[in-house]
């Protein structure tokens, strides 16, 4: 055993200090942790405060007016505070009842999206007739600004209503539109408000045309859109859509990238040692079989390592948006046994095709099937998180080596499986582990030392009822 | 005496191939044991079921006592004939772990490592990355690999090649040396000068089959083929007088050198008088035949076969072509 563990040691250490590694596995979540911590820092800085003014040259005489007082500071405080209401009603309970229970929360989380909405801009609309040359309004557009940003002066967009914009032409039926010019570099969200402004200017004066009155029809055609309440024998609670389908998909996604990356290693290590004709030396000294599970000891230990990292990066995620009560705990324990049983069984596949190639190109045509196998989970996520006691996804969940990913899915989704059927699904998942290791082992002690033609899948099987 | 290594009838088949075959070989404790044929003769494959690396198909074996070497690993050093390290290992941390697999322990394993590289001339690269040494440095290290831990046997798979005369005569001092020390030798090799140097006893393999299990000595006396070498001390000195010399049964100029062979039931020490007698020579002697000509004339069932197979033979034996394959 001491000698399993030295090769485990060996395993674990050489994976886990290439550049490959630490670039590939390490770095990439702690730039995704780092970019979590520095994003709203970053968004924290208000962007410059918009200002200038917009030049509208309007045959119809209805629309510049509409526009203007769309554009009015006091309007656009107004958006906002809807906005705002919108995204705090969009929020997850516990979020909002851990902001408001404290002030400084409360001021933090107002001042984000403050942020993300940018100070309120000052825009002065100017109206020319009818007429008016467009050519020399857009003249304006091309003066450069100013380092320090625009004035009340810096012309930012000329719009030109078509004169059929609130009356249909004569003798036609469909409205003419508007065109929009703006200056280079002119931030988003002023394009979107103009947009916004001019249909809201456009259609409130073609329904005074018509003689109706623009607040009643708006009134009479906004049906307000309240969120669904899950009601189960616990309790009632608000639906949340989004972790009903991500809940389930970010374990077995944590799940597959765990112990896919490590028996990658694990197939690549073994083709290494092969190759580099170290394996006979290790024979000297260790049984095939010691060998073997020293390595995938390691490998697995290597897979545990990027489990932790990125379930640890999910927690603290949940922890920080303060939706961790809506992780059950005992989830993460079967997380951790169906790793077990997934990473056995695929490690040892991967340690026999390892075993058995001489280089990794020889060793795509024979991970292809394995591969195409471990996709099936991933493959149908929609419809197994979708309807999670489906006859596929229980049939699923008892075939080896796709149960544990299923099985865990269907654990983690808003309708979990029966508890018999996740331990029915474990001793499957176990039988599918022994099976497998024996596989392996009959077939790494053969292909450790056979060098030249690469094999086919059926050799595989003869050297395992061969050995 | 005890034996180190005992076969007893062993066979082992690769598909259609048989690579050894009925093999039977006693190797005492503290031999010192070669093992020679021509790449492909079963060598490597003999040596690896002796380590329970390959299995034999049938055939019994004991290694130090047990019956397979998996219950005696760390008794016993191997050398492979393919060999291979971590290539981004650094030299120190691999020496380490190989030591630690062989059931090495304690805090003296650094210091012995460190002793080892110094002694083979690498004390300097202990830190290098194997990949970062020569071929002849990393043959060094496999071997220090081979013995850090005392074994009680030694098996070594053609040791010399691909190494350097210096490191040649390095690589056979300390094999003397692990011998001197006590461990039971046996290497393989297919370079019989290797073998007649260091040998105290020689099994030859051809065709996966044992065709020679001697002691060197007893190997120049049963082989004797009555050749004598003969250099007259005037070069114009007439051949026939030889040719007619009671015993010669024939006479072939090679250069300055006349090799003589004698008649089965003549004797050398007759023989030779007369030859003096009749030719005034600068140098005669009589002609050992190397492990070498044994060789070839046990595989080529005697002087029968044709001269091109003999010399295809020789050529590969000299210098590890690969001509003769199975």
């Amino acid at each position: 055993m001491k000698k399993v563990l030295y090769v485990a040691g060996r395993e674990f250490a050489a994976t886990v200090t290439t550049k490959g590694f630490v670039f590939g596995i390490l770095i990439t979540p702690l730039l995704m942790g780092l970019l979590m911590f520095l994003m709203p820092r970053l968004m924290m800085k208000a962007p410059p405060r918009i200002e200038g003014q917009v030049v509208v040259i309007d045959p119809t005489g209805a629309v510049a007016d509409g526009l203007a007082a769309y554009l009015t500071p006091e309007r656009f405080v107004e958006r906002r505070e809807k906005t705002r209401r919108d995204i705090e009603a969009a929020t997850p309970a516990v979020f909002r009842g851990q902001a408001a229970a404290s002030p400084v929360g409360e001021a933090a989380v107002k001042r984000s999206i403050d942020a993300a909405l940018g100070t309120v801009p000052i825009i002065q609309v100017v109206t020319l007739p009818g007429g008016s040359d467009l050519e020399l309004a857009k003249a304006a557009l091309k003066t450069p600004l100013p380092k320090q940003g625009g004035g009340a002066d810096t012309r930012l967009a000329v719009i030109a209503v078509q004169p059929d914009a609130v009356r249909p032409a004569e003798g036609k039926e469909s409205f003419g539109t508007y065109e929009l010019f703006v200056r280079g570099k002119i931030d988003d969200r002023l394009v979107d408000d103009l947009h916004a402004g001019l249909r809201d200017a456009i259609v409130s004066a073609r329904l005074q045309t018509s003689g109706l009155d623009p607040a009643r029809i708006k009134n009479l055609t906004s049906v307000p859109r309240p969120g669904s309440r899950t009601v189960t024998a616990e309790g009632e609670r608000t639906t949340n859509l989004a972790m009903n389908l991500l809940m389930p998909m970010a374990f077995m996604m944590l799940l597959f990238m765990s112990v896919m990356t490590s028996g990658q290693y694990l197939l690549t290590s073994t083709v290494e040692e092969k190759s580099n004709r170290v394996v006979e030396v290790l024979l000297s000294a260790v049984s095939a079989m010691e060998l073997m599970t020293g390595k995938i000891l390691g490998q697995m230990a290597v897979g545990l390592l990027i489990l932790s990292l990125y379930a640890g990066l999910g927690l603290l995620a949940l922890v920080s948006f303060a939706t961790l009560g809506l992780l059950d705990p005992t989830l993460i324990v079967f997380l951790l046994i169906f790793y077990v049983l997934a990473f056995f069984t695929f490690a040892s596949l991967m340690a026999a095709v390892g075993s058995a190639v001489n280089e990794m190109r020889e060793a795509q045509s024979l991970m292809m099937p394995i591969m195409m196998v471990l996709m099936v989970p991933l493959m149908l996520w929609l419809p197994l998180s979708r309807d999670p006691n489906s006859m596929l996804a229980v049939v699923l969940s008892f075939v080896p080596p796709l149960s544990s990913f299923v099985m865990l899915l269907r654990m983690a989704s808003q309708s979990p499986p029966p508890m018999w059927q996740v331990w029915v699904s474990i001793v499957i998942a176990a039988g599918g582990v022994y099976a497998a290791v024996w596989f392996a082992a009959k077939v790494f002690r053969v292909g450790l030392l056979m060098y030249g033609k690469p094999p086919s899948l059926g050799t595989l099987v003869r050297w395992a009822r061969m050995s | 005496m005890t034996n180190a290594i005992v076969l007893k009838n062993l066979r082992k088949t690769f598909g259609e191939t048989v690579a050894v075959n009925d093999l039977d070989l006693t190797v005492p404790e503290g031999a010192l044991y070669g093992v020679i044929g021509p790449n492909g003769a079963g060598k490597t494959t003999m040596i690896r079921m002796i380590l329970s690396i390959l299995f034999p198909d049938r055939g019994d074996l004991t290694v130090l006592g047990r019956p397979s070497a998996l219950e005696a690993k760390d008794r016993i050093g191997y050398l492979p004939e393919e060999r291979g390290l971590y290539k981004k290992m650094r030299v120190g941390e691999f020496l380490l772990y190989m030591a630690r697999l062989k059931g090495m322990s304690g805090a003296g394993i650094q210091q012995q490592v460190r002793g080892w590289l110094e002694r083979v001339a690498l004390g300097d690269s202990e830190r290098k990355r194997c990949e970062d040494l020569s071929k002849g440095m990393q043959q060094k290290v496999q071997f220090i690999a081979a013995v850090i831990h005392r074994p009680d046997l030694l098996i070594l798979d053609e040791p010399f090649s691909g190494l350097d005369p210096v490191n040649q005569r390095l690589m056979r001092d300390l094999v003397l040396e692990e011998h001197r020390r006590g461990a039971t030798v046996l290497f393989s090799t297919h370079i019989m000068v290797h073998a007649e140097q260091l040998c105290d006893r020689v099994v030859m393999i051809h065709r996966g089959e044992k065709v020679l299990d001697q002691a060197m000595a007893g190997i120049h006396e049963m082989f004797d083929p009555h050749q004598i070498q003969f250099e007259p001390l005037d070069p114009a000195s007439d051949i026939a007088t030889l040719r007619g010399v009671a015993g010669v049964s024939s006479v072939t100029p090679d250069g300055p050198v006349w090799n003589i062979s004698l008649d089965k039931q003549a004797e050398a020490a007759t023989v030779i008088p007369a030859l003096v007698s009749a030719v005034t020579p600068s140098r005669v002697e009589i002609r050992r035949p190397t492990l070498e000509d044994v060789f070839v004339s046990i595989v080529t069932g005697g002087a029968s076969t044709a001269v091109d197979d003999d010399a295809r033979l020789r050529a590969a034996l000299r210098d590890g072509g690969q001509e003769v394959r199975r």
